[in-house]
């Protein structure tokens, strides 16, 4: 009892206005719906319902989710850093121009690339095993993209960059004077990078692989498409298919839980995680010389930015041409059923920019309360919020599809649940956003702003918002990006006639229509392209 | 009236194991410049925190102008204190220019009005022409007088001035607090002026408060403080003065350099210490040695020299250039002071008889 006093207590501080901490406890208890209410269902999804699922799924499930999870984030982790080592710490022809190329393919959805890469390889009538046959007059064995390989290898080529962009930033903001300490101290380069650099590194990286990790159990395209059941995709069949909502309940809690524990590893290591060291002393470190390792280096980096940028953009791109000179493919593009390819932008658009605004606005009392009257209520506030991470879309789409359907029946079927799916699972990154932004912001500012007669909320608005506005706008891109990309709670939540850029990709792709599906997925690409551009310019790395 | 009334003014903050300010008691008479000096984690920003209403006291209460600002029940907002505040970092708004930053505490009054009296401000800081400016335009000897023109323009009670030119060069820092002591002088300004830097509150306050760990040492004019020091502590940081051990004596105060003729209030044989300044010391060459030469360091006008006595205690003195002493001489110290030594009985200045 006495340790929730504690808990509860507000410190002595001037102005820890009530406002703004019931703001940031609805904020809360919103983005505590999907949790509860899945944690809820699960338990009491019945007895007899576990046994079955404990008999026939969940084992097979959990070996086949943690072990792709587990994969892809070694993979992801070892492509990144090494990627970020290239070209931020050695004399790598072109590394300026790889630096955009490597961060580039965040801008394409897994599922994407998963497509291409699934029509190029197919192990029957794909591009280059037909190409192979015809050439040497009988079939040649290749690598098959399905299964757990298959979905191991294109989800790390699309999620490595996560873990690139966070190392990179770290190999550059780390003070050249350390490791020319550690020199001092009789260690030549490569040791220095070993005993030195990398280590100092490790709570961001580590934080970035976990990032991948929730990634990863919240993925469905890619999974389905390369026929790999996971959780994420069974709950998609139970929800889609077979309508078993107390199974679907109880694959969600597991999920979630797996989710919940890989978050709360990653909060913690956020607070460690300093990604930016730099002050006025700051010096960038000296590159390396490559020497003889320098052709194979450059190979290296030319086959990881082929794979995940090159061969997907041209490969669109290339598919996109033969769509838009053919009128007969032309025309089914353009208008399928009462639908335009104008509606599916601007649904793509609207919900997502949307989504983006709600989420900024919602993250603000969240942010000022954790930053500006720090208390151990405020810190548990936001963490909590950032719960979005751990709850993979199907999940999302589920808990809102039977709460919507028990408690507010005029939502469904409306685009509005789908915007809500989106705010629901894209608001931690809002959240960070704002909290970043608001700790450059020195608390002065705040403090000349009371001190020349303004109050609390007054100063919110006339200095502490006209000043973090970039940061802001780049935690809405964030969000609007994702959303754009995001597929399995829009497949399930959409209304009849809402279909988005993203659904209409997948569902052209899963008719086997690559051709046809090509102009949106390119166009999906470049739309991601461009918040990325504005995203990554903010960074030191990319100026 | 009393410009500011500080009584008992205590804070501890949650995280902090020892009290930040801890019984704290001052008052300012209007048109007075009050510096708050000590070293860091003293106290004195967290008092100039509490005033400007950035902060709670656990207890006491606090006064602007007779009006009663904080007590036990009540708490009146920063933004409702009329006082003006400059921030150790300006905290200029990068998003507003030099003229939208003066006029942004004139909120309220008519448009023409507050135009007029954003252009007499800049003026007197001598910054009329920089009016269309953003922050970042600026050298830092400028966004300081920005900072203080913005401070003084709604007319405040009370100016507070938490560490101001430590962003500056050394250099640049004798020039703009020459010219803000003037400035806040020919406005008849009150003003509460926070530094760590002894030269810098001697020169800027008409009266000084001396903390340390959250307590108030001692308050009075610079003359005071420096002369007549009332403890221990003030003398060490004001004054940079070494401290002799000595004895009471029927006819003064026994020292290892003789015998200082003053008489003090407490009983014979009790131990003090006496406070020598390198002023207050000289040496010379002699067959009686008592001290030897350990360095010599130029101080322009003079150097100064540092010597330990026989029983390992150090003074310093300073010494005018035409003799040049090589460390390693043996001297013989003595005590040159021709005004009265200040006298420490466990800390504590003694009172002469």
């Amino acid at each position: 009892m006495q340790r929730w006093k504690n808990f509860l207590q507000i410190p002595k501080r001037i102005n820890i206005s009530p406002r703004l901490l019931l703001a940031a406890g609805l904020v809360a208890l919103f983005v505590a719906i999907p949790l509860v209410y899945i944690f809820f269902r699960a338990f009491t999804g019945g007895a007899d319902v576990w046994i079955r699922l404990l008999q026939t799924r969940i084992l097979k499930l959990l070996a086949n989710t943690l072990l792709l999870t587990a994969a892809v984030t070694c993979g992801a982790t070892f492509v990144g850093v090494s990627m970020a080592f290239l070209t931020e710490r050695t004399n790598l022809p072109g590394r300026h121009l790889f630096r955009w190329m490597l961060a580039l393919p965040l801008a394409i959805p897994a599922y994407i690339g998963g497509i291409v890469h699934l029509t190029l390889l197919r192990p029957r009538g794909g591009v280059i095993p037909q190409l192979l046959e015809n050439w040497f007059g009988q079939p040649v064995p290749t690598p098959s993209p399905l299964g757990f390989w298959g979905a191991a290898f294109i989800l790390t080529l699309f999620t490595y960059p996560y873990v690139y962009l966070l190392s990179g930033a770290a190999f550059r903001s780390l003070n050249a004077s350390l490791e020319e300490a550690a020199r001092t101290f009789g260690r030549n380069n490569w040791r220095t990078i070993w005993e030195v650099t990398l280590p100092a590194l490790r709570p961001g990286l580590t934080a970035g692989a976990l990032l991948v990790a929730l990634d990863i159990l919240s993925e469905y395209g890619t999974v389905a498409l390369l026929r790999y059941e996971t959780f994420s995709s069974a709950i998609f069949v139970q929800l889609s298919g077979r309508y078993d909502r107390s199974a679907a309940s109880i694959l969600s809690g597991i999920l979630i839980t797996i989710a919940i524990i890989i978050l709360w590893g990653e909060l913690r290591l956020q607070g460690q995680a300093r990604y930016t060291q730099m002050d006025s002393q700051w010096r960038p470190a000296s590159l390396l010389p490559l020497n003889r390792w320098k052709i194979p280096a450059l190979l290296l980096v030319l086959l990881v930015v082929s794979a995940s940028l090159l061969v997907p953009v041209f490969v669109l791109g290339y598919w996109s041409l033969t769509a838009l000179l053919d009128p007969e493919t032309l025309s089914s593009i353009m208008r399928s059923g009462s639908q335009t390819f104008g509606d599916y932008i601007w649904h793509s658009l609207w919900s997502s920019a949307l989504a983006a605004l709600i989420a900024v606005v919602l993250s603000l009392p969240v942010a000022l309360l954790s930053v500006r009257y720090p208390s151990k209520l405020s810190k548990a506030i936001s963490r909590f919020t950032q719960i979005g991470y751990a709850i993979p879309g199907v999940v999302v789409a589920l808990s809102l599809v039977l709460l919507v359907n028990q408690f507010l029946p005029f939502l469904y079927a409306t685009p509005l649940i789908v915007v809500m799916a989106y705010v629901l699972r894209h608001m931690p990154q809002a959240i960070r956003a704002s909290e970043s932004a608001l700790n450059q912001l020195s608390p002065s500012m705040e403090e000349a702003s009371r001190t020349l007669g303004r109050t609390s909320l007054q100063t919110i608005f006339q200095v502490i918002l006209p000043l973090i506005l970039p940061g802001l706008m780049a935690g809405a891109s964030l969000v609007f990006l994702t959303s754009l990309k995001e597929l399995p709670a829009t497949l399930l939540l959409r209304p009849a006639g809402f279909d988005t850029l993203a659904v209409r990709v997948w569902i052209w792709a899963a008719e086997g229509f690559y051709i046809q599906a090509a102009p949106a997925a390119l166009l999906l690409v470049l739309a991601s392209a461009l918040p990325l551009y504005f995203l990554l310019r903010r960074e030191q790395i990319f100026k | 009236m009393n410009a500011l009334e500080l009584r008992n003014i205590s804070k501890k903050f949650t995280s902090a194991k020892t009290t930040a300010v801890n019984d704290v008691s001052l008052t300012l008479r209007t048109g007075e410049i009050l510096a708050l000096v000590g070293p860091s984690g003293c106290g004195k920003t967290t008092t100039l925190r509490l005033i400007a209403g950035l902060e709670r006291p656990d207890s006491g209460s606090i006064n602007i102008k007779g009006q009663l600002v904080v007590d036990d029940g009540h708490f009146t907002p920063p933004e409702k204190r009329g006082v003006g505040m400059v921030f150790q970092d300006h905290a200029l708004f990068p998003h507003l220019t030099v003229f939208e930053n003066v006029k942004f505490g004139l909120k309220g009054q008519p448009a023409a009005k507050a135009r007029e009296t954003t252009y007499g401000m800049l003026k007197l800081v001598g910054l009329e022409n920089f009016g269309e400016r953003y922050p970042h335009q600026l050298s830092g000897g400028e966004r300081q007088r920005v900072a203080l023109a913005r401070a003084l323009a709604p007319h405040p009670v009370l100016v507070l001035m938490d560490e101001p030119f430590s962003s500056l060069d050394a250099d640049l820092r004798h020039e703009v607090r020459e010219q803000v002591r003037g400035i806040l002088k020919a406005m008849k300004a009150t003003a509460v002026f926070v530094t760590h830097d002894q030269e810098e509150a001697l020169y800027m306050g008409d009266r000084l408060a001396v903390f340390q760990n959250g307590h108030l040492e001692q308050v009075g004019l610079p003359e005071e403080i420096f002369h007549e020091s009332a403890t221990r502590f003030v003398a060490e940081f004001m004054g940079d003065s070494d401290f002799l051990p000595g004895t009471v004596q029927n006819n003064g105060i026994q020292t290892e350099l003789g015998l200082i003729p003053q008489k003090l209030n407490i009983p014979e044989n009790s131990s003090v210490e006496i406070a020598l300044r390198a002023d207050d010391v000289d040496f010379d060459q002699s067959d009686h040695p008592n001290a030897l030469v350990l360095a010599r360091f130029f101080r322009g006008a003079h150097y100064q020299y540092r010597l330990r006595l026989t029983s390992g205690n150090l003074v310093h003195a300073f010494k005018s250039h035409t003799q040049l002493i090589p460390p390693g001489t043996s001297v013989r110290a003595f005590i040159s002071a021709e005004h009265q030594v200040t006298i420490f009985h466990n800390g504590l200045a003694v009172e002469a008889r």
